[in-house]
């Protein structure tokens, strides 16, 4: 841990403490000699006494100071309570205008004292499910065998069923598909005259899971209620296609009665899309619409279910994220447990939890930690670990870039064929290293630094080498597993998708690469550039051609009043110069000046090129660990990582440290974990012994 | 038809008379505010995979029969023509125009620039109507951006119960191609604004009142839901959670706008399409005869149609002009076979185009002039050619006076080498009141074609 960290958080818990002293020593007093007999004159009558707790608000429990401030939720919907005179009812006597403002004024202090002291664990807000979580939802709902609408963002797409974690082996051919940028590849089985809302973009130095970015509109809300409706109408909804048809949709057999088939079936299908247990009142409401549709408009029992399935898609259940809030009663341990069903499953299958998850939180058995540890290892295990894939590693590498990078046509013709680009087989390599390392549990450690790599023949023919087989494509692309001897190769920062997707289209540009590796490897973004930055070339003009851009950087450096940021970065950037602005090797520049790619990491390794680059990440490879391990709680929690993760986050590292930093060993880590295992209203999920 | 007359005809499918009555309340509403003018409207006739160009544009009836290719490289011709007015020549292709030859502009010379890193067809189709300049959006390898009639919509859409209205005559039941291939328009990159394909469906949306029942339905159960969870959550969530209830509000809102007119609209004896599968033509004719039903009550103002979909192998049955079912991208690959099948197919749509003027003619607005004096409609592929996939020199015309925004037709106007599409978008755009500088790579208006 470096020095600087070790400070903040000794001044943080310092901080801590002498604020919770204080508290204690100030509030005791309102507490116990005010606000309590307050609450016994005017509130415990209905609110604790004799078993007797209306509105789930039992003010008989608090004890004392600390059992208040700990629920700063209820402080305030009492500070309501009073301050707007709902309580005490009409009928009970009122509190003198005196205690009222007393009381008010008491509890606000008491509210602002337990949220300062509160551990600050951010809880990630109610959120809408993104495109991709929504599409993989109702696939695997009613166990759709075609996809519901094409999803370009799933970059990598899968032919012949090459990707199964089961085997724990990637096998040593693949053949695959680039949705964004291949030919007719976002052309496939799916369910015709569905159309999809837009997609959800990736948060700034985050991910599409975020909260803050998963909003709803009207005009979003009205795609989600036509959505639904066309997915059970399309007429490839239909019992060759969908796994499920027979426990939701077929025709009941003459004679038998509908109505108690109807409930049933919907009970099953609301739990499964709710992923929590289901009160009477939402099944009564559910089956009675569908119960009259067929009564009424004399619709088919199989019509009426596609109906009452529409209904349950544009449902605030299935489409909204959410732990519940308020629970401190008996359900609250069983509550948790679903709600950690769906953090799992929604972080390693982008989906629904599936019914034996549900099952198990319905036995309250999800917390207990041997438990927790085999479904992990289960669902690490299942074909839906793709959609992990499809997700968290394009985002990551921030992928999306190499989509629109356009190398300048005259310096790189060989970058464009038969109107495709060369970037179509580039943006794959990265994603089947990702998933290879993931599949074969490798350690995470070699993202930087692998001895094998993925590539097609127009790929191996980009790096330098002498293939004597013709490259295929632009539809689908045959790629092998191939050994690499030069460790200048191997790992995801030196490939020609990163390389080329943080250059320009005639030059390199090292900040950009600089600013990449600061992120994407070590979790750290520098600040954006302030607006009154003079672009290089202006700020070099008259500068002598033949200044190498490092020359000229430098320059630049000593014109900006910016060097202190990118005394950081820079060093990054520079270190990866011998690749080029489309990934290829380069000893000298153009105007015959050699590649200076020596510098130094974090002021503390110095290295000579690319390979001592690498050298010096490894060195760091706890930092780089404990930035990606944060990527992906960021990813599975769908908020940023703050302050208060810290201690988590470290302990996640050393114990994957002890498995030599394997993938699994992290994820395991990773949801034992505080702030994966913790819920919104601050509670975790126990098993029941 | 006499100007007193206050019904106005349709004729649909299996030759029944729709009879719709011209409604003043409507026609109100349709106007422009407290003014007895009528609304402008805008509409798009989209035809798919380009036109053989020696039977449509003047002067190439000598040039080579191309070759398929996707190099996208012009078929030299011996025709030179200057930048500026010519007469309207009646090639073979055109030939249909004669009737309603006053009604229309014929515009030549005109390009878009094909980004490359897609199919030809996707982009062509997809990207026809685009607001984006090529090479300005980092989040997709189409150039495509919020389209053309949903930016016009923005401005005159708002007060109808549908800011627009998409159609396609697809009746395809595979799904053989992605939505590129589908779909021109856009409420943004990567969203597509779906199109209607099947004439059920879209008279269902116009005029039924089941639809509307069904969504209330379901609004009414997920409102319930929606309060039940909002008290299950904590405060700040039940903060955010807000949106949910103020989308549906406003659902809600326009579902009652068009209840509003829809005891309006049940008086019109339209009968509801069959749901066999029609013949292209008869199709296509009840496809356009429910967008003018569209336009002319106000339902909407904004209207596009794409008259089969980019590239699709699979065949459809045109009658009256083949005697086995075919498909037009096939022969477009093979003119050389194809070349008299292909010229009988791009008549067969400009037919049915000259049959959504006709019928736009004939609607009358409160105020004596027709729907086509009050729209702008324009006729256009995003291939110059469907065998040389060529983006340049596009087959385009423009119908209709946008409300005496847009000169009278019977002319060509031909545009100097490398004229953008993007600059016919742009002159529309203003004719419509929408004040801007720029639409996607526009270098400046058509001043020709207003008035």
């Amino acid at each position: 841990m470096c020095l600087q960290r070790l400070l903040i958080l000794s001044v943080l818990s310092l901080g801590a403490c002498l604020r919770s002293g204080a508290v204690a020593s100030e509030n005791i007093d309102a507490f116990a000699t005010y606000l309590a007999p307050l609450f016994e004159a005017h509130c415990t009558k209905c609110h604790g006494e004799n078993g007797k707790v209306k509105g789930k608000v039992d003010l008989l429990s608090l004890k004392s100071v600390s059992d208040i401030s700990a629920d700063p939720e209820l402080i305030r919907d009492l500070i309501d309570a009073i301050d707007f005179q709902d309580m005490p009812p009409e009928d009970e006597p009122p509190l003198s205008e005196v205690d009222r403002t007393r009381a008010v004024s008491a509890l606000e202090t008491l509210l602002h004292q337990s949220l300062a002291k509160a551990d600050a664990a951010p809880v990630t807000p109610i959120r809408r499910m993104n495109r991709f979580q929504y599409h993989n939802a109702v696939k695997d709902l009613f166990g759709l065998k075609v996809e519901v609408f094409s999803l370009p963002e799933r970059m990598c797409r899968e032919y012949d069923d090459y990707f199964q974690p089961a085997t724990g082996k990637m096998p040593d051919r693949v053949k695959v598909g680039s949705r964004p940028l291949g030919k007719s590849q976002l052309i496939e089985k799916r369910l015709g005259g569905v159309a999809a809302f837009p997609q959800d973009l990736r948060a700034e130095h985050g991910f599409d899971t975020q909260a803050d970015h998963l909003t709803l509109s009207p005009l979003l809300m009205e795609s989600f209620l036509r959505l639904g409706k066309s997915i059970v109408e399309s007429h490839d909804f239909n019992p060759a296609n969908c796994k499920e048809w027979d426990t939701y949709f077929s025709e009941p057999k003459a004679g038998e009665p509908i109505e108690p088939i109807i409930r049933d079936r919907l009970r099953r299908l609301l739990i499964l899309a709710f992923r929590r247990p289901v009160e009477d009142e939402v099944l009564d409401r559910y089956s009675a619409y569908v119960i009259s549709l067929t009564r009424e408009q004399g619709m088919s029992v199989s019509d009426a279910m596609k109906e009452g399935a529409a209904a349950v898609l544009a449902s605030p259940r299935f489409l909204y994220l959410y732990d519940r809030g308020k629970d401190q009663d008996e359900a609250a341990n069983r509550n948790h447990d679903f709600e950690l069903a769906s953090r799992l499953s929604f972080f390693l299958w982008g989906s629904l939890p599936d019914q034996r998850l549900l099952n198990l939180a319905e036995k309250h058995q999800l917390g207990d930690p041997e438990i927790l540890a085999a479904e992990v290892d289960r669902l690490l295990r299942d074909d839906r670990l793709k959609n992990f894939c499809d997700s968290f590693p394009s985002q990551w590498m921030q992928l999306d870039r190499i989509v629109t990078s356009v190398p300048d046509p005259d310096q790189f013709p060989e970058f464009y064929y038969a109107k495709y680009r060369t970037s179509m087989d580039m943006m794959l390599e990265p994603l089947l290293l990702f998933e290879t390392l993931l599949i074969e549990n490798h350690s995470v450690i070699e993202l930087i630094d692998s001895d094998f790599s993925y590539r097609s023949t127009r790929l191996r023919t980009w790096y330098g080498e002498k293939v004597d087989k013709k490259p295929d494509g632009p539809v689908t692309l045959q790629f092998e597993r191939v050994p690499l001897k030069e460790r200048r190769q191997g790992g995801i920062i030196t490939t020609a998708a990163v390389m080329t997707m943080t250059s320009g289209p005639k030059r390199t540009h090292p900040i950009t690469r600089g600013a990449w590796i600061a992120s994407t490897i070590f979790n750290d973004p520098p600040e954006p550039p302030p607006a009154d930055v003079p672009p290089l070339e202006e700020s070099t003009k008259g500068v002598p051609e033949n200044l190498t851009l490092r020359e000229r950087f430098a320059l630049h450096r000593e014109n900006a009043s910016c060097a202190g940021c990118h005394e950081k970065i820079d060093p990054l950037g520079f270190a990866l110069e011998q690749y080029g602005p489309a990934g290829k090797w380069r000893e000298v520049y153009e105007n015959g000046r050699p590649v200076d790619a020596s510098g130094e990491l974090f002021r503390r390794h110095s290295f000579k090129n690319v390979v001592g680059f690498k050298d010096a990440i490894l060195e760091e490879k706890k930092r780089f660990v404990r930035g990606f391990a944060a990527h992906l709680l960021s990813f599975a929690l769908g908020r940023p990582m703050t302050a208060s993760d810290s201690p988590a986050l470290d302990r996640i590292v050393e114990q994957a440290a002890a498995d030599d930093y394997r993938f699994h060993s992290l994820i395991h880590a990773l949801v034992a974990s505080e702030p994966f295992r913790q819920n919104a209203s601050g509670g975790k999920a126990l098993a029941a012994h | 038809m006499n100007p007193f007359s206050r019904r106005t005809f349709l004729r649909g499918a299996g030759g029944a008379m729709l009879s719709l009555p011209g409604f003043e309340s409507l026609a109100t509403f349709a106007g422009a505010a407290g003014a007895s003018k009528p609304a402008q409207r805008l509409a798009i006739f989209y035809v798919p995979i380009g036109v053989v160009r020696k039977a449509f544009f003047p002067g190439e009836a000598d040039a080579a029969i191309p070759k398929f290719t996707s190099d996208q490289k012009e078929i030299p011709t011996k025709a030179s023509y200057a930048p500026g007015i010519h007469p309207l020549e009646f090639t073979p292709t055109l030939e249909p125009l004669k009737p309603i030859q006053n009604e229309v502009t014929f515009i030549t010379g005109m390009d878009r620039t094909y980004q490359n890193g897609t199919d030809v067809h996707a982009q062509c189709g997809s990207c026809f109507l685009s607001s984006a300049a090529p090479n300005t959006i980092t989040t997709s390898a189409y150039p495509l951006d919020r389209t053309f009639d949903h930016i016009v919509a923005d401005q005159i859409g708002g007060a109808t119960p549908f800011r627009t209205l998409e159609i396609s005559c697809n009746s395809h039941k595979d799904n053989l191609e992605s939505i590129y291939f589908d779909n021109i328009s856009w409420y943004g990159t990567g969203h597509v604004a779906p199109s209607i394909r099947d004439p059920r469906k879209l008279y269902r949306r116009l005029f039924g009142t089941t639809e509307i029942q069904s969504y209330r339905n379901i609004t009414d159960l997920v409102l319930e839901d929606a309060r039940s969870l909002k008290r299950e959550l904590g405060r700040s969530d039940q903060e955010k959670f807000g949106e949910y209830f103020d989308s549906i509000r406003t659902i809600e809102q326009q579902m009652d706008k068009l209840e509003g007119m829809k005891d309006e609209l049940s008086k019109a004896k339209i009968a509801e399409p069959p749901e066999a599968l029609l013949p292209r033509g008869e199709y296509i004719r009840l496809m356009c005869d429910l967008m003018v039903a569209a336009l002319q009550t106000g339902l909407t103002r904004v209207s596009t149609l794409m008259v089969g979909p980019e590239r699709w192998n699979t065949p459809f049955t045109y009658e009256g002009l083949f005697d086995k079912p075919r498909s037009h991208h096939q022969m477009s690959h093979n003119q050389d076979k194809f070349i008299d099948d292909l010229i009988q197919l791009d008549r067969f749509h400009m037919e049915q185009f000259v049959y959504l003027v006709q019928k736009m003619a004939a609607v009358k607005e409160a105020d004596g002039s027709s729907l086509l004096d009050n729209t702008i409609l324009t006729y256009g592929s995003g291939l110059g050619d469907g065998a040389t996939h060529q983006y340049s020199d596009l087959p385009i015309i423009v119908a209709g006076r946008g409300g005496g925004t847009i000169a009278p037709g019977g002319r060509r106007l031909h545009r100097p080498e490398g004229d953008p599409l993007a600059n016919l978008w742009l002159t529309q755009a203003r004719a419509l009141g929408i004040k801007t500088e720029r639409f996607a790579d526009s270098t400046g208006e058509i001043s020709a074609l207003l008035t």
